[in-house]
């Protein structure tokens, strides 16, 4: 029997893994907005758990939400992309480091 | 019933269709030829919504079915969120002119956060509160990545964006473990369910929250961002920053406080507290090295939230109100100086050096002494206004039995006088060098001026806002 | 009207001294003057007037706090009438002294302002005496005295270019900060113990705290007496009072007409002031009267026998207002309050002529302030030298023996050692030694001054030239209080104890007597003939007929001025003292006189050969007794030792240390560690934030919920 907690488990590990890919991953940017995505869908696979085991359908009138901003988000992220690589030329992680201190 | 809801949603919608409005015109008539107007006609907007907020007197409503609150609390928010959104367009004008920067996107995205942000200080549930967190975010990387042609200003965008999606994912994931855990995204509803022991995954819900919202007040260690930020992004859109998303995102972090947590206050105040300490501390410290007057602003504005979360910290209503006074304060104390900053040029080119005010005051002696005073206020030496924000939240933090978190913060100032302080050093015992020209914007020039004289004539009574910021905390704390 | 009194000094000091450069100093210093004379005017129409009982303006609230509540109030009773009189007469008459005094100062160049600084300064000066006599509460009236504190020590400062005018500031500040530690003690008691500053309510209490013991450390004190002695040291501070007295002297090096208003007239007079306001304490407080009559006649003793070798005008007329103060607390310590007040109103005015005649005399002689450099100006200054005669006559106290005809001095300094007598053989005896010695350095000091031949630089002797007019009026006018004052008042001051009781609005004593009397009263404003000042005559006298009302209305609060206890009759012993007693002042004083002229007309070779026969004697009081090197030795060399080490070692070492060691060691360690931490690369921020929230929820799994 699949319960709760083995959503929950999926979602957590999901979450984790998105959130490494954020800063562990040295090479592409790209990698982070999928990670980003990768994160929002485990909140997406929590939201629905919670929704069906709790019979409340708030939960996934929620996760409609989460995946419309999701697109907004991901077109938005792709398109500041896109400006940056047409003024530096590339798109590594180690290279957006024009400002520190 | 859904009348009534849309009345009390009236600000927001208007604010809304006007913004399509806008963007419609914007694009089928001449592009940027249009800006000027649009700018002014969307500052013109803000100031009337915020003066009708102000003057209707609504009292207390929600809408659609409690997602949507309209109290003293959110009116307070909202008005001081428009004006200064008004004020931070009305400086930048000249600026976006003279840079090449003048696009008509812009204050349609102003107008866009800006409907965010109000919908951010009304929210009164979970779906509320991450459609208008999104709405404020989302505008708000366009924007930072404004000058496309920038390397800086693309990275600013970028960056903001990556860790900006990072934190809207923990501040997702903590809504989702409050949800499971309450059983409703009603923050009425959060606690109504818990009978002796809070569940541990509503508590890691509140900390992911918590953590998500101190990301967007940047607040050490979320805060990485805040100097990169606003230094790549053009300077208006860095006043903006400073501003206005700081006062919805401090005000979110209240309403979920009390209005979704309020029972739990222990909880929540340790969590605040430890993110107060670390921002002025790290806010002071990290300034001290900075040569560049935009991320200076950005170190000073973590370490001045660090002194707004102590307020929130207390816990108690008197800290709600110390909260917005000083949130109030800080707003103005930032359109005053970032005025200033917008008019630093030299050969007609924009510097954000902080050598280069060396010997400021013999430039224009009446602009050093208003920005002497701003700055003495943003260090919080008495008498200007700035002190009475940070007598306010130690005031209310002593009284919640936290002396020592008026203590730290009180360690902390003394170390951030120094580098406000090393400014107004630069401009009047400086050595001689370079001048800056002295031409400012008559917007800026009175911007300026004016928040100058309100830090030493605030004293008096400040303005009123005490009484107004009480009866706010009075609409939240319950 | 009493209003206007106290406010009037501070419009005129905030006039002239903030907006001179608007008006002119001119106009300033006459705004100033004219302001006071106003006062003045106002004074005398309350003192000439009737005060049937004890009057209160309240002003403003000043401090509520819990149970403590001060009001911004005068206390316009006998005792304030007294005391408005003096300040305000002196002060006006100093106003317009320093027109001529000041025009010309050698300190300032031609250029510079200093007129409108130093009128403003005296100005502020009277109306924080002011505050202090008219208060109606402890709080308020430390409040005056603290300012007058501070009024007398921009004074003395006023040349500040000259390092001895400031080290004599800071002295008179210091010395007067003893004094004012243990007067804020006694507040501090007060309110303790009564849960009041008000006055009403402190006297109203004074009979409980006789019977009060408070337990300090290993000792239990009676409260009364306590606080009588607490406040006593305040007020031996500010009225210089031996061990405190050093200050006074030093305090000459301010300008000549500041010696006379503050340091001669008012300020110093505000510690008799004080024990007589605070009577209803005082009279359940024996041990502390007692310590105030040995304090008072060891200093009336002391500082006459200094007075008898000092060699600077000014610093004798010092010692001698140091040691008249000695004789004012005698009588208070005696419990005659009226005596000691008595003292205190001809003392003023003969005083402050005095003094103002030593800057008329230093004024002729361009700043030449040594006696042995004098000589012979009987005849360049005749009008300064009668005024001096005058002066001269009223403190050694001239006048028919066993009469109430003389001089001022007389009529009062008899009374108080008559009431000595009564009090305290010590005492009694001390103050006559003390009134022969007052005698013989009164003379010496005119007989070196205005008789034998001119000493000193011949060019300043042929230059010497009489004042003009605006200091010599003054001198006309205190002429007139010098010589009428004491005649006119004795009566309601000591000669009557039913008038003095009516007159101070007391309850009356045990029988009653209605007595309608005249009181024939000197104008302040003297024409101008009064300006030749013997002639006694020319005085315009204006009668005005006071009819004592019958006693206030018993109550919990003793009403009047002062306040006598059931038991009190020392009045009435003073009255019947043997003959002898009553002659013994007198005696001394043509002892003084005579041993004076032997001394200093006779034998002017006697003086040197005496010296130089009783060497250390000689030494010992030319060096004030070494008052100020025993000091050094105990407490400034101990002080300075001590405060070195708080300053190098404490402040240079450990708190400076420490402070920069944080401020250049650690916490740049620490920026330098935010700077790498803000490396620009993505990945760093992402694992700082998430670091951030791991930190969090490990919090709220440790701290958090239920834990």
């Amino acid at each position: 029997m699949v319960g709760l907690e083995h959503y929950l488990s999926v979602a957590a590990a999901l979450f984790v893994i998105g959130i490494f890919g954020i800063f562990l991953n040295r090479k592409n940017v790209i990698v982070i907005l999928m990670s980003i995505e990768l994160i929002l869908l485990a909140v997406n696979i929590n939201l629905v758990a919670f929704s069906s085991f709790s019979g409340d359908l708030v939960g996934q009138v929620f996760t409609m939400f989460v995946l419309t901003v999701a697109a907004a988000e991901a077109a938005i992220g792709l398109a500041i992309l896109v400006v940056f690589f047409r003024t530096r030329g590339t798109i590594d992680v180690e290279d957006v480091n024009v400002m520190k201190g | 019933m859904l009348q009534s809801d849309l009345a009390t949603v009236l600000p927001e919608l208007i604010l809304a269709i006007y913004a399509m409005g806008a963007l419609m015109f914007g694009v089928s008539s001449g592009k940027d030829q249009t800006t000027g107007t649009l700018t002014w006609a969307t500052a013109g907007m803000f100031v009337a919504l915020a003066l009708w907020i102000g003057f209707g007197n609504a009292g207390d409503r929600s809408a659609f079915g409690g997602m949507f609150t309209d109290d003293n609390f959110a009116r307070f928010a909202k008005i001081t969120i428009l004006l200064s959104a008004a004020a931070v367009l009305l400086i930048s004008q000249d600026y976006m002119a003279r840079r090449d920067l003048a696009r008509f996107e812009y204050p349609v995205l102003v107008s866009l956060s800006v409907i965010g942000m109000m919908m951010m200080v009304s929210a009164g549930d979970l779906m509320a509160l991450y459609m208008g967190l999104e709405l404020q975010s989302l505008a708000l990387y366009v924007v930072a990545a404004l000058r496309r042609d920038s390397a800086r200003s693309t990275e600013a965008g970028l960056k903001y964006f990556v860790l900006g999606a990072l934190s809207s994912g923990l501040l997702l994931y903590g809504a989702s473990l409050t949800y499971g855990y309450a059983g409703t995204t009603l923050f009425s509803g959060i606690l109504s369910t818990v009978n002796e022991e809070v569940p541990l995954g509503l508590l890691f819900g509140l900390v992911f929250m918590l953590a998500g919202l101190a990301f967007k007040v940047s607040a050490a260690p979320f805060h990485m961002w805040t100097p990169d930020v606003y230094e790549g992004s053009p300077t208006p859109v860095t006043a903006f920053f400073a501003t206005a998303p700081k006062v919805a995102a401090m005000a979110l972090i209240a309403r979920l406080a009390y209005d979704a947590f309020g029972g739990i206050p222990d909880d929540w105040s340790q969590v605040l507290s430890a993110l107060a300490v670390l921002s002025m501390f790290w806010g002071a410290l990290a300034a001290i090295g900075q040569r560049d007057i935009k991320r200076l602003m950005a170190y000073s504005s973590i370490a001045h939230m660090g002194f707004a979360l102590v307020g929130l910290a207390a816990g108690t209503a008197e800290g709600v109100q110390a909260m917005l006074i000083y949130m109030a304060i800080y707003v103005a104390m930032n359109v005053g100086t970032f005025a200033f900053i917008l008019s630093m040029e030299r050969d007609g080119k924009p510097v954000t050096d902080i050598a280069s005010l060396n010997m400021y005051s013999r430039t224009d002696p009446m602009k050093a002494l208003a920005m002497l005073v701003l700055l003495f206020s943003l260090a919080g030496v008495p008498p200007m206004l700035g002190f009475f924000g940070k007598f306010y939240v130690f005031r209310a933090a002593v009284d919640a039995d936290m002396a020592w978190l008026a203590l730290a913060g009180a360690v902390a100032s003394v170390i951030g006088a120094y580098y406000y302080l090393r400014v107004v050093f630069y401009m009047y015992f400086g050595t001689e060098g370079d001048r800056l020209d002295s031409r400012m914007a008559p917007a800026q020039w009175l911007a300026l001026v004016a928040v100058a004289a309100a830090m030493l004539l605030g004293i008096i009574n400040l303005f009123g806002i005490e009484s107004a910021a009480a009866l706010a905390a009075e609409s939240l704390v319950r | 009207m009493a209003t206007i009194i106290l406010f009037a000094p501070l419009l005129g000091a905030i006039i002239c001294g903030f907006f001179w450069t608007l008006i002119g100093e001119k106009a300033g210093q006459i705004i100033a003057t004219g302001l006071i004379f106003l006062a003045a005017l106002l004074s005398w129409i309350i003192f000439l007037g009737d005060i049937p009982e004890t009057g209160h303006v309240t002003i403003l609230r000043w401090i509520e706090s819990g149970s403590l509540s001060i009001d911004w109030g005068i206390r316009l009773d006998r005792l304030t009438a007294i005391m408005l009189v003096v300040i305000n007469t002196v002060s006006a008459l100093v106003h317009l002294y320093s027109f001529g005094y000041m025009a010309h100062d050698e300190n300032w160049g031609e250029s510079e302002p200093y007129r409108a600084r130093f009128f403003a300064y005296l100005s502020f000066f009277t109306f924080t005496m002011l505050a202090l006599v008219t208060s109606d509460n402890l709080v308020q009236m430390f409040f005056g005295w603290e300012g007058v504190g501070v009024a007398s020590y921009l004074l003395i400062g006023f040349y500040y270019r000259k390092p001895t005018a400031n080290a004599a500031a800071i002295k008179a500040f210091v010395v007067n900060r003893v004094g004012d530690f243990g007067f804020a003690l006694g507040i501090f008691g007060l309110f303790f113990l009564t849960d009041s500053v008000r006055f009403d309510d402190v006297f109203a209490a004074a009979p409980a705290l006789a019977t009060t013991e408070i337990s300090f450390l290993w000792m239990n004190l009676n409260a009364a007496n306590l606080i009588g002695v607490l406040l006593f040291i305040g007020a031996m501070g500010k009225s210089a009072q031996l061990f405190l007295h050093t200050w006074l002297p030093d305090a000459m090096e301010g300008p000549t007409p500041v010696s006379a208003l503050i340091h001669a007239a008012t300020m110093v007079t505000a510690g008799v002031f004080l024990v007589c306001r605070m009577s209803p304490v005082y009279e359940y407080a024996p041990d502390a009267k007692t310590m105030i009559v040995v304090v008072g006649a060891s200093t009336a003793f002391f500082a006459a026998t200094v007075g008898l070798v000092q060699n600077d005008i000014k610093r004798v007329i010092a010692y001698s207002t140091c040691s008249q103060l000695g004789y004012m607390f005698v009588a208070a310590g005696c419990g005659v309050y009226s005596v000691a007040m008595f003292h205190l109103f001809t003392h003023a005015f003969f005083k402050a002529m005095l003094f103002l005649g030593a800057g008329s005399v230093i004024h002729a002689m361009h700043h030449e302030q040594d006696l042995r450099n004098y000589g012979g100006l009987r005849k360049k200054i005749p009008l300064t030298f009668y005024a001096m005669l005058i002066g001269t006559l009223a403190i050694t106290g001239v006048g028919i023996p066993l009469t109430h005809i003389g001089f001022a001095g007389f009529l009062s300094k008899d009374a108080v050692i008559e009431t000595a007598f009564v009090g305290s053989q010590y005492a009694f005896w001390l103050l006559v030694v003390a009134a022969l010695m007052t005698s013989f350095y009164s003379w010496r000091l005119m007989f070196m001054t205005f008789w034998g031949t001119p000493r000193g630089d011949h060019h300043t002797h042929e230059h010497a030239h009489e004042s003009p007019m605006t200091m010599l009026v003054p001198l006309g006018a205190l002429a007139l209080g010098a010589v009428f004052s004491g005649m006119i008042w004795y009566n309601v001051f000591f000669g009557y104890e039913d008038k003095m009781r009516a007159w101070f609005g007391m309850e009356a004593a045990a029988h009653h007597e209605v007595a309608t009397e005249d009181h024939a009263a000197t104008e302040t404003a003297a024409p101008a003939e009064t300006a030749t000042a013997t002639d006694t005559h020319g005085a315009a006298e204006a009668s005005a007929a006071a009819t004592p009302e019958a006693a206030a209305p018993h109550g919990a609060v003793p009403s009047g001025g002062i306040y006598l206890a059931a038991d009190n009759t020392m009045i009435h012993a003073a009255h019947d003292v043997p003959n002898w007693v009553k002659v013994s002042p007198f005696v001394a004083m043509i002892l003084g006189l005579a041993l004076a002229w032997l001394f200093y007309i006779r034998r002017p070779d006697l003086p040197g050969k005496l010296a130089a026969q009783q060497r250390p004697l000689y030494l010992f009081l030319l060096n004030k007794w070494y008052f100020d090197e025993i000091y050094a030795f105990l407490i400034v060399g101990p002080a300075q030792w001590l405060g070195r080490l708080f300053w190098k070692r404490g402040d240079g070492d450990v708190i400076d240390g420490s402070i920069n060691g944080v401020a250049m060691g650690i916490i740049p360690f620490f920026t330098r560690l935010a700077g790498r931490a803000q490396s620009g690369y993505l990945f760093h921020y992402a694992f700082a934030m998430v670091l951030g929230i791991a930190a969090l929820i490990t919090m709220m799994t440790l701290f958090g919920g239920a834990q």
